[in-house]
């Protein structure tokens, strides 16, 4: 099993093909394309034919900064063990990509997860907008990069009070305000610098 | 009939880990179920992007919590992939003791799970004794029993303490001196394997179909699909040994798999104390301060075989100190989700908890 011809396979398979934009050898297991969002369906499902018939992963990537989300596939061979990443940007703003689900009924879940995390819509698949794993929520998807966890929490949760007085145990004195002293101590000197 | 709806877990002695089964019944016949996973932290991906690169070392053991090392092994191979790093050999060697000691705990502790639902109580207290002593080697070794944080990107976090080969050589021995024991006490019992036989099928279609990998695979396509063979990462390309394969995947098939996988883990093991060098086993991740640590810019997937299968890690670096994004392929994702929906339908609701047990789910790494 030669795996450097493997890469060698794909790159001419792919690229003979398809529109490809960037092309990237990872290793010798591992090679990625990225694409335009039209090829998606027809390059999986020749990459299928050909052998790469297990989805290993499916997922998106956020990238505000250029308002655009990446979808990533990747499949693999067993018998010609290479992973291959297809990668193509969508508009972020209304995040819509075709369902692979003809191609890899496997997908259901992964697409669902996705829609959960970023919002993305998998027309397609039935059951894409279903909750998964977030249970009422009421904010955007989670995974965006403008989604904040502490700003959530602070607004759904109330803050809470934290007592610091002990009481003497046993006539013995309380050590607490020692301890708040100290911790105050080496907060400042964490602030100024060690001297 | 009336149809009524049943909870597995996630408080039910047949239920591994913290999800649940919701499963609709007409008599003791599952027509419908689903598994609900949202009953863990949820948020390791965000939790991810908003710590360094080095500080998330102490999160992605986490990610699944009775087999961490393939986390740390999957996010440093992923790691040094991005930056370039190579491992001095020792550390190969030692991570992969590591990860078959691993290996051999989580399958005892699935061998002993098939033990709880079918009321066969001794061997599922056997296995945990057995698995408990792997975790004592790893506190030796590490520190930690459970999330050990030792293998790093790099190599591992320091070396192996003075004597422990002994320790693992006397383990090694005795859990093999009692492996037929193990046989009988379990998948040769006749009460349980009259259990397990024939029945909970995972067709080699439906292999395919769900992108089931690792001991279910094997156990329907009678290849050796196992990563370890297929695109050797560590040095496994140097060590002998065999993957059990069989070509009709039952209950008892998937268990006598991980049985025999565990006698392989033995081989692997002895022949990685004899031909481990002595050397470094670490580079330094980073020149200068870790906690600035940066990553080039790129996107890489790496794959460890787990006991479930295929684990993987997608990394995604935008050159800075955090990562941009961390996708976890967890190896019981398509038999713990789209199986249970699609498969288990048709199974008595006590062979729920044995579906869940030898298809392998672990429920933190679905909803992570």
């Amino acid at each position: 099993m030669n795996s450097t011809n493997n890469v060698d396979f794909l790159k001419s398979l792919v690229e003979e093909k398809y529109k490809v934009n960037k092309t990237e050898v990872i290793d010798q297991y591992q090679i990625s394309f990225e694409v335009e969002q039209v090829e998606v369906h027809r390059l999986l499902s020749e990459l299928k034919l050909e052998g790469w018939k297990q989805l290993s992963y499916l997922s998106a990537i956020d990238w505000i900064d250029e308002n655009e989300f990446e979808m990533v596939y990747i499949v693999f061979n067993w018998d010609r063990p290479v992973h291959v990443q297809i990668r193509t940007r969508i508009d972020r703003d209304k995040p819509v990509m075709n369902s692979i689900m003809p191609i890899f009924e496997g997908c259901k879940y992964y697409e669902r997860e996705a829609h959960e995390m970023f919002g993305i819509k998998f027309p397609g698949n039935p059951d894409h907008e279903k909750q998964l794993v977030l249970e009422e929520w009421d904010d955007m998807p989670p995974l965006r990069k403008d989604f904040d966890p502490q700003a959530y929490s602070d607004r759904k949760f109330p803050v809470r009070e934290y007592n610091n007085d002990f009481v003497e145990l046993n006539g013995k004195k309380s050590k607490q305000k020692d301890r708040l002293k100290r911790a105050e101590r080496i907060e400042q000197v964490g602030k100024r610098g060690n001297k | 009939m009336r149809e009524l709806k049943l909870f597995l877990g996630p408080q039910h002695p047949g239920m591994h880990g913290n999800a649940s089964v919701h499963m609709f019944v007409e008599g003791d016949i599952i027509v419908r179920s689903y598994l609900l996973p949202g009953m863990l932290h949820r948020g390791f991906e965000k939790g991810m992007e908003r710590h360094s690169w080095v500080n998330n070392l102490a999160l992605i053991p986490r990610v699944c919590v009775v087999e961490p090392d393939i986390n740390e092994m999957a996010y440093a191979m992923g790691a040094e992939k991005l930056a370039g790093i190579e491992v001095p050999e020792r550390a190969h060697w030692i991570r992969m003791i590591i990860l078959e000691l691993a290996r051999i705990s989580i399958h005892m502790m699935a061998y002993g799970g098939l033990g709880s639902p079918t009321g066969n109580y001794t061997l599922m207290y056997h296995a945990h004794a057995d698995r408990n002593s792997i975790l004592d080697i790893f506190e030796q070794i590490s520190g930690h029993r459970i999330y050990h944080q030792y293998i790093v990107p790099g190599g591992v976090r320091k070396d192996l303490p003075v004597g422990i080969e002994k320790d693992i050589h006397a383990f090694l021995d005795d859990l093999e001196s009692r492996y037929t024991e193990y046989r009988d006490l379990g998948i040769e019992n006749p009460t349980l394997v009259k259990r397990i036989k024939d029945t909970i099928m995972l067709p080699e279609s439906v292999v395919w179909e769900l992108g089931v990998t690792g001991v279910g695979m094997r156990s329907a396509v009678n290849k050796e699909y196992d990563i370890r063979k297929v695109m050797p990462y560590a040095l496994y390309d140097q060590v002998e040994f065999e993957v059990p394969v069989s070509d009709y995947s039952d209950a008892r098939c998937r268990v006598d798999i991980k049985l025999k996988e565990v006698v392989q883990s033995i081989g692997i093991i002895r022949q990685c104390l004899a031909k481990m060098p002595e050397g470094p086993v670490r580079v330094p991740m980073a020149q200068g301060q870790s906690m600035r640590w940066t990553l080039p810019k790129g996107h890489v997937y790496s794959v460890v075989e787990s006991s479930r299968g295929e684990f993987g890690y997608y990394m995604v670096s935008n050159g800075g100190t955090h990562p941009y994004r961390i996708g976890v392929r967890g190896a019981s994702y398509p038999q713990g989700l789209l199986g249970i929906e699609k498969y288990l339908p048709g199974t008595r609701i006590d062979d729920a908890a044995l579906w869940v047990d030898t298809m392998g789910v672990c429920s933190p790494e679905i909803d992570r």
